[in-house]
C-alpha cells in the first residue's frame, strides 16, 4: 500500500497501490491510484539490476519500443501513459510501467456469461482483435509470451485489448529465479520444453484462447509441467522420436503413446473453419504454425459465423 | 505523451533562466553542450544519430533543470552515454569520462567530483526520468536525405547542396530549433538554406502533384515562410559571433549533481577560472567540415537529370524571389551594425584548456563562409559580414 515515489526530479509519478491484478510471467501488474488526477491505472513493476553501465541496453531498447508501439495507438493494445523508475534500497531499479486499466477481463467475461454462451459473431470478433493485436506486437517485434485470458480486457465497448506485455526479455535475465506460480495452460509446448521458441508461442496460446471462447473452460487445464504436456499430446499426438528434443533430460517415453486428433474431438462446438484454423495454430512442429497475419487471412475468419 | 515542443515564450522562461541565469549565457551553455557531444561522439568513433539524440537529450533535460544545478559537461556526458546505448551504439561510461576528460581541462573537469563515473551513473536516472523515457528521437538527417532523393537537376550541384545542409543540420543542434520544431520541418527549412546558398534551386521533383507550389509540399504542411526563416536564421545567428558572448563571465557550475544542493556562486568562479582566452583549437563555426567532422552523407542514389532546368518565366521568378527571400534573411541584421567578428567564442569549452603555445602567424580561417564554400553569391551582404576581412592575431 505504499505509495510509489519518484525519487529524482519530483516529476509526477505518484501512484498508491490499491492491490495487486495479477502476477505473470514476466512481472507483477498491480491495480492503482494517480495521486494527481484520481486516475484508475494498471501498474506493472519489473526490478532490474543496474550493470556496471547502468541500465541495460536491453531494457533502454524496449521501454523504447513500447513508447513507439504506443504511439501508433492501436486499439487492440492497452494503452501506456508513462514509465517511471525509482531506486530500490538494494541498489535495484524499480521500473514501473503504467497502462491504461480496464475493469473486466476476458477471464471474467467468460466466467460471467450466460448458460447460451458465446454468439459466435462475438467469438469471431474477439478472435480476430486478439490476432490482430498479436500481430501488431510481432510486426515490432514484441512477443507477449504471456497470452491469458487475465490478460486480454474487455473495454466498456466490447472491445478486446491485449495488456501486459513489455519487458519480457529484461524480466525474463534479471529475475528468472523468482518462483512464481504461473498458469501453464496457455503455454506452448516448446517454452514447456525448455526450447527455442519465436512468435509462434503468441499463436499457440491465441489458439487455447480461442478454444476457451467456443468451450467456456479451458482446453489444456494442466496441473503440472508433465500433464500439460501430456494435455497437450492427447492433441497433437506424442511427437516422434525424431521431433524429440535432443537437449533435454526428459524421456520421451515418459509420456504414453498418443494419436494427433482434431481441435473438434475437444470441441464439439467448433465449425469446419475454426476447427482446421485452431489445427494449424495448435502445431507441435512451431513451423508449421501460421503467423498471426496468416490467422487472419484464414477462411474461418472469411464466413459469416453460422 | 508528453510535449517536446516549446514556444518562444516558454524558451524565455527555462528553469535556467528562472535560477538567474541570462538568456544568452544558456543558449551558450547549449551550445558548448551540444558541440561538446559532437566532439567527444567524433572522437569515440559514434555515428551522427547517435550524437544528434544525445543532443536532444541534453536540450530537454535543460528544459527541466537550471544550469547552475547541473554541471553542462556531466550532463552532456550523460547524454551521450545514454544515446549510445538506445542508438545500439554503446560506449562505455568510462571511456567517455576519459574522452572528456582529454577535452575539458583540469579545471572543468571539477564539475565531474570525486568519481566521475557516478556522477554520471546517478545522472542518468536523473535523465531517464526527466525526458520521461522518450528514448527514440528522430533528426533531420533522415529526412534531409529522403527529400533530396526526389530532387531532380544537377547531380553534382545537389551534392553539394546536400552536403552543405548535412552541415546546417550539425550546426543546427547547437541552436534550439529541435526543440521549436519537428525534424522533418528543419530538415525542410536547412535544405531550403542550402540550396539558395549552393544556388541550386529545386524546380522538379519525383511524385510532383499539380497542387504542389513548392518542393516541401509534398512532405510538410502548413509550413509558412516564416517558420523557415526563422529556423535558419537561428543557424545562421551561430555564424556571428559576438563580442559581449566572449566577454561574459563564465559561470558554470562546478559542483559535480550529486552535491547540487546549493546554487554555485558565479561570483566566485569567475574569478577562480582563467578569463576566456582566445584558443588555437578549430574554429567551430566550421563545424562539420573541420577533422572532427562528423561523417559525410552517405551518397545519393542518381536522380533522373531534370528535363526543363533551362530558363522560363517562371524559373526567372523564382530566381528573383530566391534572392528577395536571401535578402529578407539578411535584412534582420543590418550590415552596419554588426558587431565586430571575435574568433573562436564558439568553442567557448577550450577556453578551460591552458592557453595553447604561441600561436604560429597563420592566419585563421573565416568562420564563415568556409572555405570549402566558393559558391556563396557574392551580394550576399549578410553573410560576408560573419567573414573577417583581415586576419586577426590570436592574441591581442
Amino acid at each position: 500500500m505504499s505509495p510509489f515515489k519518484s525519487a529524482s526530479d519530483g516529476s509526477p509519478c505518484n501512484y498508491e497501490n490499491i492491490h495487486v491484478i495479477g502476477t505473470g510471467a514476466y512481472g507483477t501488474v498491480y491495480k492503482a491510484r494517480d495521486n494527481t488526477n484520481g486516475r484508475i491505472v494498471a501498474i506493472k513493476k519489473v526490478r532490474i539490476a543496474l550493470t556496471e553501465n547502468g541500465v541495460p541496453m536491453s531494457t533502454l531498447r524496449e521501454i523504447s519500443l513500447l513508447k513507439q508501439l504506443n504511439a501508433c495507438d492501436h486499439s487492440n493494445i492497452v494503452k501506456l501513459f508513462e514509465v517511471c523508475q525509482f531506486l530500490e534500497r538494494d541498489g535495484k531499479l524499480m521500473i514501473l510501467l503504467v497502462f491504461e486499466y480496464l475493469e473486466q477481463d476476458l477471464s471474467d467475461y467468460i466466467e460471467n456469461l450466460p448458460k447460451s454462451g458465446v454468439s459466435r459473431t462475438t467469438i469471431q470478433r474477439f478472435s480476430r482483435e486478439l490476432l490482430t493485436g498479436v500481430d501488431f506486437l510481432h510486426s515490432h517485434r514484441i512477443i507477449h509470451r504471456d497470452l491469458k485470458p487475465q490478460n486480454l480486457l474487455i473495454s466498456s465497448q466490447g472491445h478486446l485489448k491485449i495488456a501486459d506485455f513489455g519487458l519480457a526479455k529484461t524480466y525474463d535475465s534479471e529475475m528468472k529465479l523468482t518462483s512464481v506460480v504461473v498458469t501453464l495452460w496457455y503455454r506452448a509446448p516448446e517454452v514447456l520444453l525448455a526450447q527455442p521458441y519465436n512468435s509462434s508461442v503468441d499463436i499457440w496460446s491465441a489458439a487455447c484462447i480461442m478454444a476457451e471462447l467456443f468451450m467456456r473452460k479451458a482446453l489444456f487445464p494442466g496441473t503440472s509441467d508433465k500433464n500439460q504436456l501430456d494435455r497437450i499430446f492427447e492433441l497433437t499426438g506424442r511427437p516422434g522420436v525424431d521431433q524429440w528434443p535432443k537437449t533435454i533430460s526428459v524421456s520421451r517415453e515418459y509420456f504414453p503413446m498418443r494419436h494427433p486428433k482434431r481441435p473438434r474431438d475437444f470441441c464439439p462446438t467448433l465449425c469446419e473453419y475454426a476447427d482446421d484454423l485452431l489445427s494449424q495454430m495448435l502445431s507441435y512442429d512451431i513451423r508449421l504454425r501460421p503467423s498471426a497475419l496468416a490467422c487472419l487471412e484464414h477462411e474461418y475468419f472469411q464466413q459469416e459465423p453460422l | 505523451m508528453p510535449c517536446w515542443y516549446y514556444d518562444k515564450k516558454e524558451l524565455r522562461e527555462t528553469p535556467s533562466i528562472l535560477d538567474g541565469v541570462t538568456f544568452e549565457t544558456e543558449r551558450r551553455y547549449r551550445k558548448e553542450g551540444a558541440r561538446f557531444i559532437m566532439e567527444c561522439g567524433t572522437k569515440m568513433g559514434l555515428g551522427h544519430n547517435t550524437m544528434a539524440t544525445g543532443v536532444v537529450y541534453f536540450h530537454r533535460f535543460y528544459m527541466f533543470h537550471s544550469f547552475k544545478s547541473f554541471p553542462r559537461y556531466v550532463t552532456a556526458c550523460c547524454c551521450l552515454f545514454l544515446a549510445g546505448k538506445v542508438e545500439e551504439t554503446p560506449k562505455k561510461c568510462r571511456d567517455i569520462i576519459k574522452t572528456a576528460r582529454g577535452i575539458l581541462n583540469d579545471n572543468y573537469f571539477v564539475s565531474f567530483g570525486e568519481d566521475p563515473k557516478e556522477e554520471v551513473m546517478t545522472l542518468e536516472r536523473i535523465l531517464l526520468q526527466t525526458i520521461k523515457f522518450d528514448l527514440q528521437v528522430e533528426h533531420p538527417y533522415t529526412f534531409l536525405l529522403k527529400y533530396a532523393k526526389c530532387f531532380k537537376g544537377d547531380q553534382q550541384k545537389l551534392q553539394k547542396m546536400v552536403q552543405m545542409a548535412w552541415n546546417f543540420v550539425n550546426d543546427s543542434l547547437s541552436t534550439v530549433v529541435c526543440l521549436q520544431w519537428e525534424p522533418e520541418i528543419i530538415a525542410v527549412a536547412l535544405i531550403h538554406l542550402a540550396s539558395k546558398l549552393s544556388k541550386f534551386t529545386v524546380l522538379d521533383w519525383l511524385g510532383r502533384q499539380p497542387s504542389h507550389q513548392r518542393w516541401w509540399d509534398m512532405f510538410v504542411s502548413d509550413v509558412t515562410m516564416e517558420i523557415l526563416e526563422d529556423i535558419c536564421h537561428q543557424v545562421l545567428d551561430l555564424y556571428q559571433s559576438t563580442q559581449k558572448e566572449g566577454q561574459e563571465p563564465n559561470s558554470p557550475p562546478q559542483k559535480p549533481p550529486s552535491r547540487a544542493d546549493s546554487p554555485t556562486n558565479n561570483k566566485v568562479l569567475s574569478l577562480l577560472l582563467p578569463l576566456p582566452q582566445n584558443s588555437s583549437i578549430v574554429d567551430s563555426t566550421t563545424l562539420g567540415k573541420t577533422k572532427a567532422a562528423p561523417p559525410p552523407p552517405p551518397p545519393l542514389p542518381a536522380c533522373p537529370p531534370s528535363d526543363n532546368g533551362g530558363l522560363n518565366p517562371n524559373n526567372a521568378a523564382a530566381e528573383l524571389n530566391n534572392i528577395q527571400s536571401i535578402k529578407s534573411l539578411a535584412s534582420a541584421v543590418p550590415v552596419e551594425t554588426l558587431p565586430p567578428v571575435t574568433l573562436n567564442t564558439n568553442a567557448n569549452y577550450h577556453m578551460y584548456h591552458a592557453p595553447p603555445p604561441p600561436p604560429p602567424p597563420a592566419p585563421i580561417a573565416p568562420p564563415y563562409p568556409p572555405p570549402h564554400y566558393t559558391a556563396v553569391p557574392p551580394n550576399m551582404g549578410y553573410y560576408n559580414a560573419g567573414r573577417p576581412q583581415q586576419p586577426q592575431p590570436r592574441y591581442q
